[in-house]
C-alpha cells in the first residue's frame, strides 16, 4: 500500500527578487504544512529574471496558481500588454519581421506563406500579407484582454503581460505574506553540508542557523547555495552565445504600445520593452565593443553594466538544493526567456515536489527536464545569433544541440522538428525564424495546395481579423480607463 | 502532370514493394498528399499472402483517414468496423484481475497534482473505488456504451476512440482508394534488384517476367521478408525477443456469442502469451499470441480453439514474427514501412500506428527533387527509432509487472532484466509514483498509470499533498466525479444500438 511522503518541515528559498518571492509563495501555497522561509535580499541587476518587466504568455498559469488577477497587475503594478515583437535588422540592416504568440495561424495560410515567400521573400517590402490577428490589432492600436470565460473575436489572441518590476515584486510579496511565507533578511555567512552531500543548514550573519529539508536557490547568477555544494559544476555556453556585456538603461518616458522591439545594431542587440513606467532598454555587446560606443547606443542613462559569462549549472538539483532562474542558467536577455524559464522550473518543482526524503531518481528526472528547458532556451538564443547579420556583427558561432538540424529543416522544408520543454510553440518558433530573416522552405505536402482553399483561408482570416479590430477598443484609451484608479508607479 | 513542376524538376518515381496494409497505406498516402511531387507505383503478387496485422487500432488512425480525405462512414462500412475505447487486460498482473487501458484519462489533475496521487491516498484510507471508475472511457467501455466524444472541454470530451476492423478488408479498401487516386499497380514477383554500382542505391526491381520497375525511391513493405532493406541492403536487425518473447500467433475468427458488441478489445493473458478478442460488426476476431519457446504451434492452436467462445469460422492460422527493428529504417534510397522496418506484437494495437507514423514522417521528409539529403534520412531514422523504443518499453511493462509464477513463460518475463530506459521508469514509479514525462511518441502518463495500477504495481510512496486535506472531503469530491461519470455513461447509447442507429452510414448491408 502506497503511503504519502513525509512533508518537508521547512523549505528555505534564498533570494528576495521576484523569482525567489514567486517560488516561496508557490511552494507555500502548494504545501501549507511546510514552513517556507524566504531568506536574503534582492539579487543584483545581473539576475535578469529578477528584474524582468515581462515574460511569455505562459506566465498566466503562474499568476492563476497564486490567485494573482491580471487586472490587479494592471492596477497596482503598471501592467500593460504586448501582442507583437518587432525584430529589426537581424538579417540585414533595414529589414524587419514581426513575431506574435500562439498557435493561431491557419495551416493553409502557413503553407501559403511559405509558398509566397519561400525563396523569393522581399524583406522590407510593404505588400506582405498579414501574419496574425495579433499583428493586425497591434498595427491598428486596438486591444483589450478577452474575458477568459467568453468567446469573443479576441479569444484566440495570445498576449504577454508587462509590469513595473518593483511594483510587481511588491505585489508578489503581498501574496507571499498572505500565504504565510516567513521572511528573514540577512546575509548568508556559511553553508553547512550535512550527510549525503545535502545542505543541513545555512548560517546568517548575526542571526544564527536556519535548518531545512529542502533549499531552493533563487539567488541569481551567484548561485550562493548551489555553488557551495561539493558537486557544483558549470557548463559553459560562451562558445555559442556571444554577448559579453549587457547595459541596462533607466526607463524614462512612458510608452503605451502593443509592440516591443528586439533590434540588431552595429554595436550589438537592443531590446526595448514598452512600459507605463518608461521604455525598458537593454543593449548586449560582444567582445571588444567600446564602452562609450555602447553607452551612446543605449541612448538612456545606464542603470547597470553587467559582465556576462553564459552557461548553465550541470545539475540544477544537487543533494537537497535546487537552482531556479539565473542561479541555474545565465544568458543574454535578448527576449523574455529568463523569467519564463524560472516560471517553468518552479512549475516543474511543484509538479515533482519531493518529501522530506528525496528520491535520487526523481532528482534525476527533475534534472533531465530542467536541463531540457535550459538547453531549449540556449538553442532558441543561438538561433538569433545564427541570423545573417548577427553573424557579421558577433562572428560566426558553432550551433548548439539540434539548432543546425532545425535551421536546415526549416530552410529546406519549412519544418519545425518537435522539441521537448520548448519555451515556444512550434508556430511561435516558425514565426521567430521568419522574423529573424530565415526563409522557410516549402513542405512537401504544400506543393499541391489548393488555390481556392488558400484564397478562402485568406478571406476567412481577413474576416476574423476585421471582426477582432471592430470588437477591440483603442488600446491606449482602454488602458487609461482601467488604470486611472491608480496611476502607474514611477519606474 | 509534369508541366506543373518547375522547370528542371521531374516527379519522384516511388516504387512501393508489397500490397499489404502497410504497402497500400504508403502508396495511398504519398499519392494523395504529394500528387505533384511523386508518381507512385506498387508491386504486389497475388501469390504472396498478407499478414493483415492489427485488427484493432489507436485513435491516430482517424487522423490518417481524415488527412487522406476518406469518409469515416465509408471506411467503417467497408471494414466492418466497430468503435474502440480501449483494451481490457485480463490476468496480466495476477490471474483473476483485469483493468482497462482507456483512450482517455483518469480523473483530473487538482492543484497541479496528478489524480493518481489522490487515488492512492484514498486507497490507503480504504475509500477508493477502482481507478477505472474515475475514467469516462473505462466506465463507458464496461457498460458497453459508446458515443463520439464531445467537442468541448466538458467531461464528455475526455476520451478518444479508435476502430476495431477486419484487417483483411482494410488493405483492399486502401488499395481501392489508392488506385482511385492514381497509384499504378503492378502484379508480379520481384526476382532481382538492380543497384547503382557507384553509390549502391536501388535503381530498379526486376520482376519474374523481366519487367523492370525503375524508381528514385523504394518503399519496402514486403513484410518480414524485407526484400530490400533486409535481404538486399542487409540492414542490421535489432532483435528484442529476449524482452518480448512472443513470436507467433494463432488466429481464428469466430461468430459473436452474445448480442452485445464490446466497444473495446480484450487481451487475456495465457500460459505462454496472451489472446485477443476483437469485436467486429459481423464477427469476433480471436487469436493467441505466444512464445514458440514455451508452447508448440499445435498446442497453441488447440488452446485457442478451446478458449474461443463463439463458433469458429475458420481453422486457426499461424502467423510468425520477430520483435525488433532495423537499425536503420531508411538506408540508401530504401525506406522500410511496416514489418520490413520493425515489429512489435499487437498487445497495444500499435502495428498500424507504427506504419502510419513512418508514412507521416516520410511525407514530411520526402526528397522533393528526388535527391535524398542524408540529413533527412538521419532525421527519419531518429524519429522512427524513438517511436519504436518508446512503444517497446511500454509493451515490456505489461509482461514484467506481474506476480504470475504459473508457467515458465511468466517466470521468464517476470524475472528478466528490462532495458535501462524502462528500469528507471519503473523505479521512479515505485519510489515516488511519478511518470517519466515526454510529449513526443506514444503513451503518456494515463497509459502508464493504467498499466502500473491495473497490474498491481503500486508505488511505495505518493505525493504528500493529497494527504494534507480532509479525507472525507477528498472522498466526496471523487465520489461526485464518479457520479458525473456514471451520469455521462447513462446518457450514452449501447454500442451495438449506436452501430445499428448509424447502420445506414457505417454498416455493411451484408
Amino acid at each position: 500500500m502506497s503511503a504519502p511522503r513525509n512533508p518537508c518541515r521547512r523549505i528555505v528559498v534564498v533570494g528576495g527578487g521576484q523569482v525567489g518571492v514567486l517560488a516561496a509563495a508557490a511552494l507555500r501555497q502548494a504545501m501549507p504544512v511546510s514552513q517556507v522561509v524566504l531568506v536574503g535580499q534582492q539579487p543584483n541587476p545581473a539576475s535578469f529574471a529578477d528584474f524582468a518587466p515581462t515574460s511569455l504568455p505562459n506566465s498566466t498559469s503562474m499568476h492563476e496558481r497564486l490567485g494573482l488577477e491580471e487586472s490587479e497587475i494592471v492596477l497596482k503594478a503598471g501592467g500593460s500588454y504586448r501582442l507583437v515583437t518587432r525584430f529589426q535588422g537581424w538579417s540585414a540592416a533595414g529589414e524587419e519581421g514581426l513575431f506574435s504568440y500562439g498557435e493561431t495561424l491557419d495551416p493553409t495560410l502557413k503553407t501559403a506563406f511559405a509558398r509566397e515567400w519561400g525563396g523569393t521573400r522581399q524583406l522590407g517590402s510593404n505588400d506582405r500579407r498579414q501574419g496574425s490577428i495579433a499583428q493586425m490589432l497591434a498595427e491598428a492600436g486596438r486591444f483589450a484582454p478577452p474575458p477568459p470565460d467568453q468567446q469573443t473575436p479576441l479569444s484566440e489572441v495570445d498576449y504577454a503581460l508587462r509590469w513595473n518590476p518593483a511594483a510587481y515584486r511588491d505585489l508578489l510579496i503581498e501574496r507571499a505574506q498572505a500565504l504565510g511565507v516567513d521572511y528573514i533578511e540577512g546575509q548568508i555567512e556559511a553553508v553547512e553540508i550535512g550527510e549525503g552531500a545535502s545542505i543541513a543548514a545555512i548560517r546568517l550573519a548575526g542571526q544564527g542557523r536556519v535548518e531545512a529539508d529542502l533549499f531552493v536557490d533563487c539567488s541569481g547568477p551567484a548561485a550562493t547555495l548551489s555553488a557551495s555544494h561539493p558537486d557544483f559544476a558549470l557548463i559553459d555556453w560562451s562558445d555559442t552565445l556571444p554577448t559579453r556585456m549587457v547595459y541596462v538603461g533607466r526607463p524614462i518616458d512612458a510608452v503605451i504600445a502593443l509592440e516591443d522591439r528586439v533590434s540588431l545594431v552595429d554595436t550589438g542587440w537592443v531590446t526595448q520593452v514598452a512600459g507605463r513606467d518608461g521604455l525598458h532598454t537593454m543593449l548586449g555587446t560582444g567582445e571588444g565593443v567600446d564602452r562609450d560606443a555602447a553607452l551612446a547606443t543605449l541612448g538612456a542613462p545606464a542603470l547597470a553594466a553587467i559582465n556576462l559569462s553564459s552557461g548553465r549549472i550541470a545539475e540544477p538539483w544537487l543533494g537537497n538544493v535546487i537552482a531556479i532562474g539565473d542561479a541555474s542558467a545565465r544568458f543574454e536577455p535578448v527576449g523574455p526567456y529568463h523569467l519564463d524559464l524560472a516560471h517553468r522550473q518552479i512549475e516543474l518543482l511543484l509538479e515533482m515536489l519531493p518529501g522530506k526524503h528525496i528520491e535520487p531518481l526523481e532528482r534525476d528526472e527533475y534534472n533531465r527536464r530542467s536541463i531540457m528547458m535550459m538547453e531549449a532556451v540556449h538553442e532558441t538564443l543561438a538561433i538569433h545569433f545564427a541570423a545573417r547579420r548577427a553573424q557579421t556583427i558577433f562572428g560566426k558561432r558553432p550551433l548548439p544541440g539540434r539548432v543546425a538540424d532545425e535551421l536546415d529543416q526549416f530552410r529546406r522544408r519549412g519544418r519545425i522538428p518537435f522539441r521537448e520543454e520548448d519555451p515556444l510553440l512550434a508556430q511561435e518558433r516558425f514565426a521567430l525564424l521568419v522574423a529573424l530573416g530565415f526563409t522557410p522552405g516549402l513542405p512537401p505536402a504544400a506543393h499541391n495546395a489548393d488555390a481556392a482553399a488558400e484564397e478562402q483561408a485568406h478571406r476567412d482570416f481577413a474576416a476574423r481579423a476585421q471582426a477582432a479590430i471592430d470588437f477591440a477598443p483603442p488600446y491606449a484609451q482602454w488602458l487609461a480607463s482601467v488604470s486611472q484608479q491608480s496611476p502607474a508607479p514611477a519606474g | 502532370m509534369s508541366e506543373k513542376m518547375p522547370a528542371g524538376r521531374r516527379k519522384v518515381r516511388v516504387v512501393v514493394l508489397g500490397g499489404g496494409t502497410a504497402g497500400w497505406m504508403t502508396a495511398a498516402g504519398i499519392a494523395r498528399l504529394l500528387p505533384d511531387l511523386a508518381d507512385v507505383a506498387l508491386v504486389e503478387s497475388e501469390d504472396i499472402g498478407i499478414v493483415g496485422v492489427g485488427e484493432a487500432t489507436l485513435p491516430h488512425i482517424r487522423g490518417f483517414v481524415e488527412t487522406l480525405g476518406i469518409d469515416e462512414a465509408a471506411f467503417m462500412k467497408a471494414t466492418h468496423a466497430t468503435y474502440k475505447l480501449g483494451i481490457d487486460f485480463r490476468d496480466f498482473g495476477r490471474i483473476g484481475e483485469s483493468y482497462i487501458h482507456p483512450f482517455g484519462s483518469f480523473g483530473e489533475e487538482l492543484r497541479g497534482v496528478g489524480f493518481h496521487h489522490y487515488w492512492l491516498e484514498l486507497q490507503r484510507q480504504g475509500l477508493a473505488r477502482p481507478l477505472g471508475d474515475y475514467s469516462l472511457a473505462v466506465a463507458a467501455a464496461q457498460a458497453n456504451r459508446f458515443r463520439p466524444p464531445a467537442q468541448d472541454t466538458s467531461l464528455a470530451s475526455t476520451y478518444g476512440y479508435a476502430y476495431q476492423f477486419d484487417a483483411t478488408l482494410f488493405g483492399p479498401f486502401m488499395r481501392e482508394f489508392g488506385l482511385s487516386i492514381g497509384v499504378e499497380r503492378h502484379e508480379g514477383k520481384v526476382t532481382s534488384v538492380d543497384r547503382d554500382s557507384a553509390d549502391g542505391d536501388v535503381t530498379a526491381l526486376v520482376l519474374e517476367d523481366g519487367r523492370r520497375m525503375e524508381g528514385d525511391l523504394f518503399v519496402d513493405c514486403s513484410g518480414f521478408r524485407s526484400l530490400l532493406l533486409g535481404q538486399e541492403l542487409k540492414e542490421d536487425w535489432e532483435d528484442w525477443t529476449h524482452w518480448l518473447p512472443c513470436d507467433r500467433a494463432a488466429a481464428m475468427p469466430c461468430s459473436h456469442v452474445t448480442d452485445d458488441i464490446r466497444p473495446y478489445t480484450t487481451a487475456t493473458a495465457m500460459p505462454a502469451g496472451w489472446r485477443w478478442q476483437i469485436p467486429l460488426q459481423h464477427r469476433m476476431g480471436n487469436g493467441y499470441v505466444f512464445s514458440s519457446a514455451h508452447i508448440s504451434e499445435e498446442d497453441a492452436c488447440e488452446a485457442i480453439v478451446g478458449a474461443a467462445e463463439g463458433k469458429p469460422l475458420a481453422d486457426p492460422r499461424i502467423l510468425r514474427f520477430r520483435p525488433g527493428r532495423r537499425r536503420n529504417s531508411w538506408s540508401h534510397n530504401v525506406i522500410g514501412v511496416g514489418l520490413a522496418s520493425g515489429f512489435l506484437e499487437p498487445l497495444e494495437s500499435t502495428s498500424i500506428y507504427l506504419a502510419q507514423m513512418a508514412i507521416t514522417y516520410l511525407i514530411e521528409l520526402f526528397p522533393q527533387d528526388g535527391a535524398i539529403d542524408p540529413r533527412d534520412r538521419a532525421e527519419f531514422n531518429r524519429l522512427v527509432d524513438m517511436e519504436y523504443d518508446r512503444v517497446r518499453d511500454f509493451l515490456i511493462l505489461h509482461y514484467h509487472a506481474t506476480t504470475r509464477d504459473d508457467s515458465e513463460f511468466w517466470n521468464h518475463v517476470r524475472t528478466m532484466t528490462v532495458p535501462d530506459s524502462l528500469a528507471d521508469k519503473l523505479e521512479l514509479w515505485r519510489k515516488a509514483a511519478r511518470i517519466e514525462k515526454y510529449s513526443d511518441g506514444l503513451f503518456y502518463d494515463a497509459s502508464w498509470i493504467a498499466v502500473y495500477v491495473g497490474q498491481g504495481m503500486l508505488p511505495e510512496r505518493h505525493d504528500t499533498r493529497p494527504a494534507l486535506g480532509n479525507p472525507q472531503q477528498l472522498a466526496q469530491a471523487t465520489e461526485r466525479l464518479r457520479e458525473a461519470v456514471l451520469r455521462e455513461v447513462g446518457a450514452m447509447p449501447n454500442h451495438r444500438e449506436y452501430l445499428r442507429g448509424e447502420a445506414a452510414r457505417i454498416a455493411d448491408a451484408a
